[in-house]
């Protein structure tokens, strides 16, 4: 990207003021926002004043960031040789500060959330920290410290809804569960790194390279595939998934479900993106197809299960289980293109998915159910949530011209081409991908149905808070404008795509 | 000059689609006359760009005008996003944004008492007419398919506009909400598959541009097993979207909507989207004859399928309904029919072949042409019927004439057209569809007996809609007052008559264009593609000459004047009674009629039985089998009884045996993956 503007603009000022620790500048700028949240709760006594510090730091951090990806030469580099800063890890920052973002904003006003406000900040700011640095990792151990970080924030923001028993239930599964996961990382960690003495990605490469196909590398890599399977729910690791998001605060079930979710394939692309190089030997062909087993199991099972479900909050759980599904196509396919599809994705699908949780969130607040019935004449009642509500739900099917369809677009063409070449290889890949989209069309309508075409027993207007319709129009415009004009987004994800690839060393 | 604005013919409804979303509450008509401005601009631009291509310099050396700009850029494969306007653009959207044009006039009197309902209605047929504009002016298959959905959302909105159950009709089909869900997802069904053929086509072409798709050289160095796989899925998305057999059985239920909504789907945009694809990808199409002759046979069976259905049902607009899926029917026929003449010469270097071909391509767009202006005005008209008599069914009318005399005659005007009474436009483009049919028996080419068995589809067809159309119209305006004439509030006001009049013009008249070089113009569209500069041999009069001095124009008339007789006799004098046929309604093919071949339960069986059964059965193996499973072996194992109650949530160990077993299957994959692959 080049605007002049920021180009000509003198930042040397970011440097005097972070010295060596440029690179992980927006990370700390985060943390500093974390650490200070609980403590302006205990000055102030005010929820609303710590949230709007936290907005006011996340906007810091996000321009921060946009400045140095714009100046890029000036700012790429690293830190201490475990952190670095790259069009990559830049662009996956901003992804995860919208997320934080658009968390914090649907939390301002939100009713489930009684107390505790200056910790529930601390934990949205550190779990973002924690993802920012998974991006700019370079290290298996940093990967596994950053994920970590948001794991054990998340459990405690699972279960901050004190007064609901299901929350409490949900935050104890989810960290069994996260337990189980972690254990099984760190097992696959050490597996690697007993076999290549490093942890440095970069270095592992050429290590398991010459080693070939062993069994111990096989174990580490599947291990490592479990545990962040967890993270981006895949089946079969997805079973926490439905009961943490139904019993969460909604707007931490966003935070999951679009947040920690990603970091999940963001952990797995950097450690996998050794194989994308690799990928003729017959290591790389064992674990593509286990990639591409995954995803067709996950989409299918996700999809066909939220038929099924009556709660939209599970609803909106297994949509995503699916559309993990779909972003998991780049992890089979192994191209630089099918990596841009998936990152595209995991941009759209930010926008779409928080919008549509966000919506609930409001409409939870302004006293409304979480069954999909309670959502019948919706029109009527709150006739531009429903309506951005339609919208979401839509671009998650992937109906032109909105978000979803252009990144799943192409997303599923990279499964047929790769990089000018045609690969016949994961065409039925895509095949099940686009029957799938058509089968989450079904729950997808019977939700706007019930909104726009039933009519339930009241009448009366919904009361939406302001913040709460900004929050969602924030989100619809980005589900337009990424799905008419998507071009400078492919560019910069083209480049940082490309980027990632490039440094990997043979 | 104004070609190069031609952009603006889906903009400017999209445009007052956010006008009336946004403000329609606050204007007059809910924003109705907004809407109607919008379709006016569209035509008007429409005209002045279409004249100016016709007399232009591009059109007289057989190219279409382009342009374009990227759109996005995906690894190497640019994407882009522009205008295509060739002859073919040029009448469709002429004739959808004229029809579209007189349908929303038309609203404004039928639609006049939905009081703040209105905005909804206006704001969604105006993102309606942007997606049929912006469908036919699209330069690639990308943009096309963008625009394709937008009108299948509208058409989903628009069908469950009216959510309430309507007291007549098939009982299958009593709810809006459940018919616009079913119109969504079937058409869908088509949409996935049109989907699939076009990654193919981007996998082997490197572009969805019509430019380079159509190109003779590109096609020339492809896969052709790959296009024809492409020309099937992309088949398919038509079969979906114009509703032809099997997945006819939408269309008739989308009878729920409101009769304008009908009017605009079977008449301006929607089903004729299907027709347009299919025309559009003609020159991907004739590489296969075989793909043409089964586009011809779905046509040609849908024909006769959907008029047998027609002959005994009792709700005017349902009657309607089957008889634009068999017209549709037709245009396939004829589309399928010309393209395998067309591909047939092709191969074999034989120009007559090609010319007849070209004859057929006409014939298919011809009537579509011929369908929308014929179709609108029987749709309007019967919105009249039901606007005045506050009934669907028709054996409550009888008598109508008396009371609406405009309606009346509009209505006859148009079924004589439909019918294919001599001179009226019906009437053309029938006959050739007809001659199409005959083509290779009449000039020697060896009477192939699937053209004879489409001649005969086609002809018996000719017969049914004769008679149906005139059942209705006499059931309708003829006979007994019925007991909803006698509450009838008489003619219906200025604002929905007008319309009636202008398109009844057009019915008589707009098949006379062939005579004037119509047909020329319409080949044209596929010179630009395919090469063959001006293959049109047949031109204005030797159409007509060859259309009257065919044996078989005459058999086609008699059977037409037949069939009008027929209803004639049978529901206005009276003298031949229906129930000597069905015996009296019981009979067992009457049956199979009104249960509409039982089409409706086959879709349910499937989609229910199927589709949610799988849904459920997957819901089930992941809660009771898989869980159970698992606590069986739990229980065995660690031998204690309550493992169930041990946990507070009863099944979290599930969930950690679940990882754990799937860690064990996924190095099971790698390792069998990697033994397949012949390692180790």
């Amino acid at each position: 990207m080049s605007i002049a503007f920021i180009d000509n603009l003198d930042l040397s000022v970011i440097s005097t003021v972070f010295g060596s620790t440029v690179p992980i500048a927006p990370q700390i700028v985060i943390i500093l926002a974390a650490i200070l949240s609980p403590a302006i709760y205990l000055l102030t006594k005010k929820g609303k004043a710590v949230g709007l510090f936290a907005l006011l730091m996340i906007v810091i951090s996000g321009i921060l960031t946009g400045v140095m990806i714009a100046q890029g030469e000036n700012f790429y580099g690293e830190y201490a040789g475990l952190f670095a800063f790259d069009p990559f890890s830049g662009l996956m920052m901003l992804l995860f500060l919208a997320v934080a973002f658009i968390t914090v904003l649907a939390s301002l006003n939100y009713s489930e959330m009684t107390k505790y406000k200056g910790e529930y900040y601390a934990l949205i700011l550190g779990a973002t920290a924690g993802m920012m640095f998974v991006a700019g990792s370079s290290n298996l151990l940093t990967i596994f410290v950053g994920v970590e970080v948001v794991s054990i924030a998340s459990y405690a923001m699972v279960a901050l809804k004190k007064n609901d028993p299901r929350a409490a239930e949900a935050g104890f599964k989810y960290m069994v569960i996260g337990a189980i996961s972690t254990a099984l990382t760190l097992f696959g960690m050490s597996m690697l790194y007993g076999v290549t003495g490093t942890l440095v990605i970069n270095e592992i490469g050429p290590v398991i390279n010459g080693l070939g196909f062993t069994m111990p590398v096989v174990i580490g890599l599947v291990s490592i595939i479990a545990g962040y399977g967890f993270k981006i729910a895949a089946v079969p690791f997805h079973m926490w998934a439905p009961d943490v998001y139904e019993g969460a605060a909604t707007p931490v079930s966003g935070f999951l479900a679009t947040g920690s979710k990603k970091m999940g394939f963001v952990a797995l692309f950097k450690i996998f993106i050794v194989l994308f190089v690799l990928a003729s030997t017959n290591l790389a062909e064992s674990m593509q197809w286990t990639f591409a087993v995954i995803a067709a199991i996950t989409m299918t099972v996700g999809n066909l299960v939220a038929i099924s479900q009556t709660n939209i909050k599970r609803m909106l759980a297994y949509s995503s289980i699916a559309q993990a599904g779909y972003i998991l196509i780049a992890l089979a396919v192994m191209s630089q293109y099918a990596m841009q599809g998936a990152m595209f994705h995991m941009f759209t699908h930010v926008f779409m998915k928080a919008g549509a949780f966000v919506i609930v969130a409001a409409l939870i607040t302004a006293g409304l159910g979480e069954r999909i019935e309670d959502y019948r004449g919706l029109a009527k009642r709150a006739p531009f949530m429903a309506f951005a509500m339609l919208l979401f739900l839509f671009s998650l099917a992937g109906i032109p011209p909105l978000a979803g369809f252009t990144s799943k677009f192409v997303l599923f063409s990279s499964a047929i081409y790769v990089d000018g070449a045609v690969v016949t290889d994961w065409i039925w890949l895509a095949l099940v991908a686009i029957l799938n989209s058509a089968i989450s069309l079904y729950y997808y309508a019977r939700v706007v149905k019930a909104m726009y075409i039933e009519t339930g027993e009241s009448q009366e207007k919904v009361k939406v808070k302001g913040v709460y319709t900004f929050t969602v129009l924030l989100c619809v415009i980005g589900v337009i404008v990424l799905g008419v004009y998507p071009g400078p987004l492919l560019e910069l994800i083209g480049q940082a795509a490309g980027d990632l690839i490039s440094k990997i060393p043979l | 000059m104004m070609l190069e604005y031609v952009w603006l013919t889906p903009l400017i409804p999209l445009l007052c689609f956010v006008i009336i979303g946004f403000f329609g509450n606050k204007m007059p008509e809910g924003g109705g006359y907004v809407a109607i401005f919008g379709a006016l601009v569209a035509f008007v631009v429409s005209l002045v760009a279409s004249y100016e291509y016709v007399t232009g310099d591009l059109f007289a050396i057989s190219l279409p005008f382009v342009q374009e700009m990227n759109w996005l850029t995906i690894g190497t494969y640019e994407i882009n996003f522009g205008v295509y306007i060739d002859s073919l653009s040029c009448v469709m959207m002429l004739f959808a944004s004229f029809i579209s044009l007189m349908i929303f006039v038309y609203s404004v009197g039928y639609m006049g008492h939905e009081e703040k309902k209105r905005r909804r209605y206006y704001a969604e047929v105006s993102l309606f007419l942007t997606g049929m504009m912006g469908l036919v002016i699209s330069s690639n298959y990308l943009e096309m398919f963008v625009f394709w959905e937008i009108m299948g959302l509208c058409s989903y909105l628009l069908i469950g506009f009216w959510s309430f159950k309507h007291g007549e009709g098939d009982a299958a089909s009593q709810n809006a909400a459940s018919a616009a869900k079913k119109a969504f997802i079937v058409t869908r069904l088509g949409d996935v598959c049109f989907m699939a053929g076009l990654f193919i086509l981007l996998n082997e072409f490197h572009s969805l541009d019509y430019a380079i798709v159509f190109a003779q050289a590109n096609i020339a160095a492809v896969d052709p097993t790959a296009l024809t796989v492409a020309t099937l899925l992309i088949f398919a998305g038509a079969v979906g979207k114009s509703a032809q057999f099997p997945l006819h059985d939408w269309l008739p239920d989308a009878m729920a909507g409101p009769t304008t909504v009908s009017a605009l789907i079977h008449a301006a945009t929607m089903v004729k989207g299907g027709v347009y694809l299919v025309a559009r990808s003609f020159p991907i199409f004739v590489q296969n004859p075989d793909v043409m002759i089964l586009v011809a046979f779905i046509g040609g069976f849908t024909a006769i399928f959907a008029a047998s259905m027609a002959l005994n049902n009792m709700n005017i607009k349902r009657v309607l309904a089957y008889s634009t899926l068999s017209q549709l029917g037709y245009m396939f026929l004829a589309l399928g029919a010309g393209g395998y003449l067309m591909a047939i010469g092709m191969q074999t270097g034989n120009n007559d072949l090609i010319a007849l071909g070209a004859l057929g391509y006409v014939a298919g767009v011809f009537h579509m042409i011929n369908h929308a202006f014929f179709k609108a005005l029987l749709f309007l008209g019967s919105g009249s019927v039901i606007h005045s008599a506050g009934t669907e069914d028709m054996r409550k009318m009888g008598g109508l004439g008396k009371k609406m005399k405009i309606t009346s005659i509009t209505m006859l005007i148009g079924s004589l057209s439909i019918a294919g009474f001599p001179l009226l436009s019906g009437f053309w483009s029938k006959d050739l569809v007809l001659e199409t049919a005959l083509a290779p028996a009449q000039h020697g080419l060896g009477a192939e007996w699937t053209f004879t068995a489409l001649f005969i589809m086609g002809i018996v067809t000719a017969f049914m809609t004769a008679f149906y159309m005139f059942r209705m119209w006499f059931m309708t305006f003829r006979g007994k007052e019925g007991e909803a004439t006698r509450h009838a509030h008489g003619e219906s006001p200025k604002t929905m008559t007008v319309p009636l009049i202008i398109l009844a013009v057009f019915a008589v008249g707009s098949g006379l264009g062939i005579l004037f070089g119509l047909s020329n113009a319409i080949t044209e569209s596929l010179s630009c593609t395919l090469g063959y500069l001006h293959i049109h041999t047949h031109t204005g009069m030797t159409i007509a000459e060859d259309i009257f001095t065919n044996v078989w124009t005459y058999v086609s008339i008699v059977l037409t004047l037949l069939g009008i007789c027929l209803g004639w006799l049978m529901y206005c004098k009276k003298s031949v009674d229906p129930g000597r046929f069905n015996k009296n309604g019981e009979s067992r093919f009457y049956r199979l009629l009104t249960k509409r071949y039982y089409f409706p339960q086959i879709y349910n069986a499937i989609s229910w039985k199927l589709g949610y059964g799988v849904a459920k059965g997957v819901d089930y193996m992941d809660k009771e089998v898989i869980d159970g499973t698992v606590n069986g072996l739990s229980n065995a194992v660690v031998g204690t009884g309550d493992s169930l109650s041990a946990v507070q949530t009863g099944n979290l160990n599930n969930y950690a045996a679940w990882v754990y077993t799937g860690v064990i299957v996924l190095v099971a994959i790698v390792v069998a993956v990697f033994i397949v692959n012949g390692g180790i």
